[in-house]
């Protein structure tokens, strides 16, 4: 029999039965850098003219081909697109809102500090408030870590936000930050028990060092080796004492991989044993302080073959308890909330979408 | 197997693809060169809408540094994670064996039969894809 087909309908658009998931890295941009400058005074509006991160493009595509919204702009410019594609689709109840600057690579704190400012002015007026009626939208307060001070003064201003719930940064540095030249920036993150979220970015970018031996030559290289970073800075919190000195200070370690996370943990642990006295503030074991002080993101999850070692590694890292699910929307690795991992056990689940998340930002 | 005339030739032209719907299935029916494939429009990785995706050639199999550039308009790249499949065969490329998405019959053909209504007068003008599922 012959029939006439028609074209794909719309995609549907009714919204779905909230899941309650928390998205814990999405990413919002503006239409234009003229909507970021209009935030930003003289004399850095005119010397600032947006620019990405540098080298290391993907040489595929960045974001995923379909999240141009159909109106026009970029990927994560539109409120209604994003809440239709990403929200709707999978029944999201809060997406934690990661803009990216890339105000960490500049030699000049003064122009870093006023680009971070501008951001969190425009998130603030724009995803914060005009397109957030419903509180859907939770955001970070980026800063730039070239100036502690700043940084610190820059979450002051916005302590106390409704929807503000973290502070940002991007993982690229020049120094791993267990170091004492950030604790002004821990100090006001404690304060206002604001989580301090590393998301990559600036690695080895202006004035920030690449966290490898050299540069890599290609992207698949450089965004493997994303992770390496993030494990330099975990160490360092660690072995630093950071968290005896500021018991109230937390990190989320945004976007580096989590599967390493065992491995390092139980070399760290065993070192610990007989270089303690080398770090004696460090009181526990190190991996001790990991459920009262750090979580992990889960996108890009890694994904093995056999997917029952995924289950395996998901227990020896106790993502249980410090796994918070992540899409990276609108990224073009995005991890789909319905897809990305294989079948859980419900309260696995249910703690890793919803409830870590939940109890670690106060939802 | 049902039989699906999803559009007229002129419709879906060398290079171009058309996305339809068929017995609830989103299938991507692609011109390549003149010849007609068609493929589930769902990548097996993590569901993104694979259609959707660039449609190029790729990098050739090559020594260490040395580049080839080959199989234009024929690799089909996912819109999402930016896997790569054949659109000649739906397989993937860096795992042909186990890593494929569903494909389906397509043949070019002039329409002999009458429409369902007929008290319309028809004339046939084109030849038409005809997608089988």
């Amino acid at each position: 029999m012959s029939t006439l087909t028609v074209e794909t309908p719309a995609p549907e658009t009714a919204p779905k039965r909230r899941t309650g998931i928390i998205d814990c890295d999405v990413h919002p941009g503006p239409r234009s850098t003229a909507e970021i400058k209009e935030f930003m005074p003289m004399p850095f509006r005119d010397r600032w003219n947006g620019g990405g991160r540098g080298f290391f493009g993907n040489p595929l595509h960045g974001a995923r081909l379909d999240s141009n919204p159909p109106g026009g702009g970029g990927p994560g410019t539109d409120p209604d697109f994003l809440r239709q594609q990403l929200i709707e689709e999978f029944g999201i109840a809060h997406a934690v809102l990661l803009p990216r600057a890339f105000c960490n690579l500049h030699p000049d704190p003064d122009l870093g500090t006023a680009i971070a400012a501008a951001y969190n002015d425009w998130l603030a007026a724009t995803w914060l408030d005009k397109y957030n009626p419903d509180g859907v939208f939770k955001g970070s307060i980026t800063v730039a870590h070239q100036d502690p001070q700043a940084a610190a003064r820059e979450i002051e201003r916005w302590a106390g936000h409704p929807h503000f719930v973290q502070v940002m940064t991007d993982s690229g540095a020049r120094a791993p930050f267990g170091q004492r030249q950030y604790y002004p920036i821990y100090e006001a993150c404690a304060k206002h028990d604001l989580p301090f979220a590393i998301h990559p970015g600036t690695d080895g970018m202006g004035i920030n060092i690449q966290p490898s031996p050299g540069y890599p030559t290609h992207y698949i290289e450089w965004h493997t080796c994303l992770s390496l970073g993030f494990q330099a800075h975990l160490v360092s919190f660690l072995t630093e004492g950071v968290f005896e000195r500021f018991p109230n200070f937390r990190v989320v370690l945004v976007e580096g991989g989590s599967a390493w996370l065992p491995g390092l943990l139980w070399r760290l642990d065993a070192e610990w044993k007989a270089l303690r006295a080398e770090v004696p503030w460090v009181k526990q074991r190190p991996s001790a302080y990991l459920r009262d002080h750090v979580r992990l993101t889960s996108q890009p999850l890694e994904q093995p073959e056999d997917s029952r070692d995924l289950l395996r590694m998901l227990e020896m890292m106790d993502a249980e308890h410090l796994l918070m699910f992540s899409s990276d929307y609108p990224h073009w690795d995005f991890d789909s909330p319905t897809n990305a991992f294989p079948k859980l056990p419900e309260a696995l689940h249910k703690r890793i979408f919803e409830l870590n998340a939940r109890e670690w930002y106060g939802l | 197997m049902a039989r699906h005339i999803v559009g007229k030739v002129a419709e879906i032209g060398p290079g171009q693809r058309k996305i339809v719907e068929v017995e609830g299935i989103s299938i991507g029916v692609f011109n390549v060169g003149g010849t007609y494939y068609a493929l589930r429009n769902r990548c097996p990785h993590q569901g993104a809408p694979l259609c959707q995706g660039s449609v190029k050639g790729t990098t050739l199999p090559s020594a260490p540094g040395e580049y080839r550039w080959g199989r234009e308009g024929e690799i089909l790249r996912c819109p999402w994670h930016g896997w790569e499949f054949d659109l000649l065969t739906g397989r993937s490329l860096f795992n042909p064996h186990k890593i494929r998405v569903r494909t389906y019959e397509v043949t070019v053909e002039t329409p002999e039969e009458e429409p369902a209504v007929p008290t319309y007068p028809v004339t046939v003008e084109a030849d038409c894809v005809v997608l089988y599922v």
